[in-house]
């Protein structure tokens, strides 16, 4: 089977990042060094840092990469439109949003889980919206208006929150969930955002037959068996979970759902449900690669990775709109 | 015992009715033809009685539980929509979905179904092709052929052949009539009206939502529904090759 293939190549190249990943930091450790230490060591510094540090740091790109990627297929087999992405319309904005809110008001400190719901909260009213706001038939312009629209509401209440914080520390707090980064993470993050997550992708790995019957349309697939409005709350609360446990524990990390679709969809015939999982496995390794990326690139500035992956995915959706203004001409 | 009941289905787009308390019955064997003119309620017609538009009066597919409906029933929607370049062949398998239990995968037969549905439309050597790619027509017939491929005892379809070269639309009226003979029962929206009147047992007639006449296709294409449900005059006339209808000039 080519899919069965497609997804041990993306698998193998997944474990490949992150044993680098693991590898790549400012301490500088040897690759023996770093690994006796990781399986063997006992409290030495080096064994901190890698148990402490650069583990839940490799976990979480893998957790984050997995949330977009699949989300971001699921929305663009959802809405048939290769331009959906959840950091793009509005979803990851609105979950940083969610989060910022329940930092600033102490609803984060009441219970272990109050982050990554609030950002969840956030993500799936946006989600809804967009849905409403885009319509059934889910056009490409009104798809990115409804985004840029929710987008721009969900900036403007997070620089209010700004605005009208009384602790300095605000402004860079908020800076981090607008820009997305994995650094100075820990593992409490990876089981604050696991058991959301996992939900999340249990939700949306389900989808895959509506996504495939729906390539016909919302009339052809609903007269295949297809219950549409049930397949449409799964999908709500699918990206809602798992973009928002990602943006509660990593900031808004824009692109991965639109770049990782896009390259794998030609490797999988197009099939929407054959995509999600090839989309997965994908997003974890982008955003292991670009973790490391950040890393390499500037080692001493801290170059954000939601920043990295803007200039790297922004030029392709530029491209994506030409390819499919010249498609309806 | 019928193949498709359907009493005082009604379907209101705010006060005004545009399908007005029609009732009809199909029976197994039959390619039944619905027509009428632009805006007479056939699409709706059709998506009430499979129950996708919501309504007043009884459909019993529309009664149907969706499982059981996507057995009995194969749809195919005017909008000929194929979002990604999915090649031919997975496109067409698309209809055997109804017949796959939960993550189920495709079987032998469900692949022979496919085979047999994309040679009925002449679509061999088609398979790998991204379905995207082909033109209007070839499109039309890929989509014909996943309603095939569903093998369900009643096919309803709305302008399956609109679009469609001449030797194509004969090709899919006789796919029609060959599945009637096997018991299976058609019901098409259709815009040409020679092609009704030759490949058609039945005609029902739509005018402004309300079911007019339903028979024989002479005894439907008669000058008096012509002239008052399309305005037009024509030709009608039973030869050796069966009837033949053309339109000739309009009477209003």
């Amino acid at each position: 089977m080519r899919l069965s293939l497609l997804l041990s190549g993306l698998a193998a190249l997944v474990v490949v990042l992150f044993g680098l990943s693991l590898l790549v930091g400012p301490a500088g450790f040897g690759i023996g060094q770093s690994l006796s230490a990781l399986l063997g060591g006992e409290g030495e510094a080096v064994t901190l840092v890698m148990r402490e540090i650069r583990l839940p740091r490799s976990i979480l790109a893998v957790m984050v990469g997995v949330s977009l990627g699949l989300s971001g297929a699921a929305l663009q087999g959802f809405l048939r439109n290769p331009l959906a992405e959840p950091g793009l319309i509005g979803v990851s904005s609105s979950a940083a949003l969610g989060a910022v809110l329940a930092l600033q008001t102490g609803f984060a400190a009441s219970f272990a889980l109050a982050l990554p719901v609030s950002a969840l909260v956030g993500a799936s009213v946006s989600v809804m919206l967009l849905l409403v706001l885009a319509g059934p038939r889910g056009g490409s312009l009104t798809l990115i208006l409804a985004g840029i629209a929710i987008s721009a509401l969900a900036g403007a209440f997070l620089s209010l929150v700004l605005n009208l914080s009384p602790n300095p520390f605000a402004v860079s707090e908020i800076v981090f969930w607008m820009l997305g980064s994995l650094s100075d993470r820990s593992f409490d993050h990876v089981t604050i955002a696991l058991p959301v997550m996992l939900l999340g992708w249990v939700l949306l790995a389900s989808l895959g037959r509506g996504l495939d019957a729906l390539t016909l349309g919302q009339d052809a697939a609903e007269s295949m068996g297809i219950n549409l409005s049930q397949l449409r709350l799964r999908l709500v609360a699918g990206v809602a979970a798992s973009v928002g446990a990602a943006t509660a524990v990593a900031g808004a990390i824009g692109f991965v759902g639109l770049v990782v679709p896009h390259i794998l969809r030609p490797f999988v015939g197009a099939r929407p449900g054959a995509l999600l999982p090839a989309s997965a496995l994908g997003g974890a390794a982008m955003v292991l690669a670009a973790d490391i990326a950040v890393r390499l690139v500037l080692p001493d500035r801290d170059l954000k990775l939601g920043v990295l992956m803007a200039i790297v995915g922004a030029p392709l959706f530029l491209h994506l709109i030409y390819k499919t203004r010249r498609q309806m001409i | 015992m019928s193949a498709l009941t359907v009493t005082d289905l009604t379907v209101h787009r705010g006060e005004c009715p545009v399908v007005d308390r029609v009732s009809l019955s199909l029976t197994p064997g039959e390619v039944v033809g619905l027509i009428g003119p632009n805006g007479a309620g056939k699409t709706t017609l059709l998506r009430a009685i499979l129950g996708l538009q919501s309504h007043i009066g009884q459909s019993d597919l529309a009664q149907m539980p969706r499982r059981e409906r996507a057995k009995t029933v194969a749809w195919m929607p005017q909008t000929r929509e194929i979002a990604w370049p999915v090649a031919v062949e997975t496109l067409v398998l698309l209809g055997r979905v109804p017949h796959l239990a939960g993550g189920a995968r495709p079987k032998p037969e469900d692949h022979a179904a496919t085979a047999q549905a994309l040679d009925n439309m002449g679509l061999t050597g088609f398979e790998t092709r991204p379905a995207t790619e082909l033109s209007g027509g070839e499109q039309a017939r890929v989509l014909i052929a996943r309603v095939l491929a569903q093998d369900t005892p009643l096919i309803l379809a709305d302008e399956p052949i609109a679009g469609l070269d001449p030797a194509h639309q004969i090709t899919t009226m006789q796919v029609f009539a060959r599945l009637a003979a096997q018991g299976k029962t058609v019901l098409a929206a259709l815009h040409d009206l020679g092609l009704a009147a030759r490949h058609c047992t039945r005609l029902l007639l739509l005018d402004k939502g309300r079911l007019v006449a339903d028979g024989a296709p002479k005894d439907v294409l008669t000058p008096e529904h012509l002239h008052s449900v399309f305005g037009i005059a024509a030709h009608l006339v039973e030869t050796d090759h069966g009837l033949i209808f053309q339109p000739l000039e309009l009477t209003r």
